[in-house]
């Protein structure tokens, strides 16, 4: 940080809404309506979620882990549970862990598509952030159908899914897939293709790959500006080694890059569901509801959240309850990119440049 | 399927350790923390190589040199938020002053991880 030009523009301070109803407060130093430098302040609202965890047994902190976060709700519990599944030496069965990926996906494509529609609105292209939210209502049935419910869908135990999804579900699930598809596609096409789009969005907000590298920047943040990592491809978990898809990665590192790489993820979550759904194993689909025996024990587990990689450091005791839960959130990764993006653009364009980032604060004060 | 490995070294191989594994391209994943049953902080540094966590563990030391000047802040928040969850201090990190903690939660530093929850609860509910 630049003290020095911080202090030469310390009497330029007034209150700007940067449009998120988020606990983050940005201060920006800036020269008419460009911004000069800035600092970042986080952590309004600690939960104690880590503290808390540790006088709870197995199966309760997947209860307390997936209130984590409402968007991630299904990437917190499945990443606890992988965590305890290693340290117990446990076998997910194939079905279970099918399951569980198709939940991720479908996490993934209603998160992306909803921060799609928010950008839009951020840039005043309301008609485009209705559509978008409109049919990101059928990625919501999916999971209501598969799950019983719009958040927190309790999917997840330790050793496998709680719920199965027969071959009804399958074949309605499949026929929804059909209808969002063409929605996805139809939203790649408008958004890569629209003018007021790129005008509003290319060039803007900028993180070159040298800093994104540097200051470990990971998730379609990282990807957009040419950060190639994704712990799917990387460090394959579950059962996405079983899986064709692509990773996309583009080197621009502005906010449309960050458009683009979640509009294509999107696609590539499609790919990977109806992959699953075909060739959904036969066989159980856990290991039984029953409190775990865990042996004393340390694990890190990762995985590839909607707004990156999500990692959970559990160590146990060989007790009933957890030693020590780290939960480490994507936005803990990405929210330190923030200063560098906003130097040099203006004022008018900081809510929308911190809002690319897809940052959750509610998952980083856990 | 992830791979998870443990090793003990000492403070003074923090730093090499962290200018290797930087000059070889690996990511430092996270820097963890925890207090053991017999009070030591416990602090491990994490880096991904390949499919596998290499998990670097260093007992009992509550000062540390800071690795902030060789990833940056990769290593920079990791090492703060442990300072204000555990009350370790990095020789070397340009401190931030808060990051995770409210001001009125433990003067925004230091004990809750290390405080128990009985205890928590009457400094911050006057129970």
């Amino acid at each position: 940080m630049n003290r020095r030009l911080n202090n030469e523009l310390r009497n330029t301070n007034r209150t700007v809404s940067s449009s998120l109803e988020e606990p983050i407060h940005a201060k920006l130093y800036t020269e008419g309506e460009i911004i000069k430098d800035a600092e970042v302040f986080i952590g309004y609202n600690h939960r104690g979620i880590e503290k808390l965890a540790t006088q709870k047994n197995f199966i309760q902190t997947l209860a307390l882990v997936e209130r984590v976060c409402g968007i991630c709700s299904h990437s917190h519990p499945f990443t606890y549970a992988m965590a305890i599944e290693n340290i117990a030496q446990m076998e997910v069965p194939k079905r279970g862990q099918y399951i569980r990926v198709i939940m991720a996906e479908l996490e993934r494509l209603h998160s992306h598509t909803l921060w799609l529609g928010l950008a839009c609105h951020l840039i005043g292209f309301d008609s485009m952030f209705m559509h978008i939210w409109d049919f990101r209502e059928k990625i919501m049935d999916i999971l209501e159908e598969i799950s019983g419910n719009r958040v927190n869908y309790g999917m997840i135990i330790i050793g496998g899914s709680r719920r199965d999804i027969n071959d009804d579900m399958r074949r309605k699930v499949n026929e929804m897939l059909d209808s969002l598809e063409v929605d996805i596609i139809k939203m790649r096409d408008m958004l890569l293709a629209d003018k007021t789009i790129a005008m509003r969005t290319k060039n803007v907000g900028v993180l070159p790959y040298e800093d994104a590298i540097r200051i470990g920047t990971i998730g379609p943040h990282g990807r957009a500006s040419g950060v190639n990592v994704d712990v799917r491809k990387d460090a394959p978990y579950s059962c996405y080694d079983e899986f064709d898809f692509e990773v996309p990665v583009v080197q621009d590192g502005d906010v449309f890059a960050r458009v683009v790489i979640r509009v294509l993820e999107s696609v590539e979550s499609i790919k990977i569901i109806r992959q699953a759904l075909e060739n959904l194993p036969e066989g159980p689909i856990n290991l039984g509801n029953k409190l775990p025996k865990v042996p004393a024990g340390e694990f890190t587990a990762r995985h590839e959240a909607p707004r990156g990689e999500v990692i959970y450091y559990v160590n146990t005791d060989g007790g009933q309850t957890n030693y020590r839960i780290s939960i480490h959130v994507p936005t803990f990764k990405t929210a330190s990119t923030v200063p560098f993006m906003l130097k040099n653009n203006t004022i008018a364009d900081a809510g929308l440049i911190i809002a690319s980032i897809d940052p959750c604060f509610s998952c980083l004060d856990r | 399927m992830q791979e998870f490995k443990s090793f003990e070294i000492k403070k003074e191989e923090i730093v090499p350790l962290a200018e290797k594994k930087k000059k070889e391209g690996i990511r430092l994943l996270m820097i963890q923390g925890y207090v053991d049953k017999e009070g030591q902080v416990v602090v491990c540094y994490q880096y991904e190589v390949g499919n596998c966590i290499e998990s670097y563990k260093i007992t009992g030391e509550a000062e540390l040199p800071s690795i902030s000047h060789i990833y940056d802040l990769a290593a920079a928040w990791p090492e703060e938020e442990l300072y204000e969850l555990m009350g370790v201090n990095f020789q070397g990190l340009e401190m931030r002053g808060r990051l995770f903690m409210p001001d009125t939660t433990l003067e925004g530093r230091g004990q809750i991880l290390v405080t128990p929850l009985s205890e928590l609860k009457k400094k911050m509910l006057g129970e």
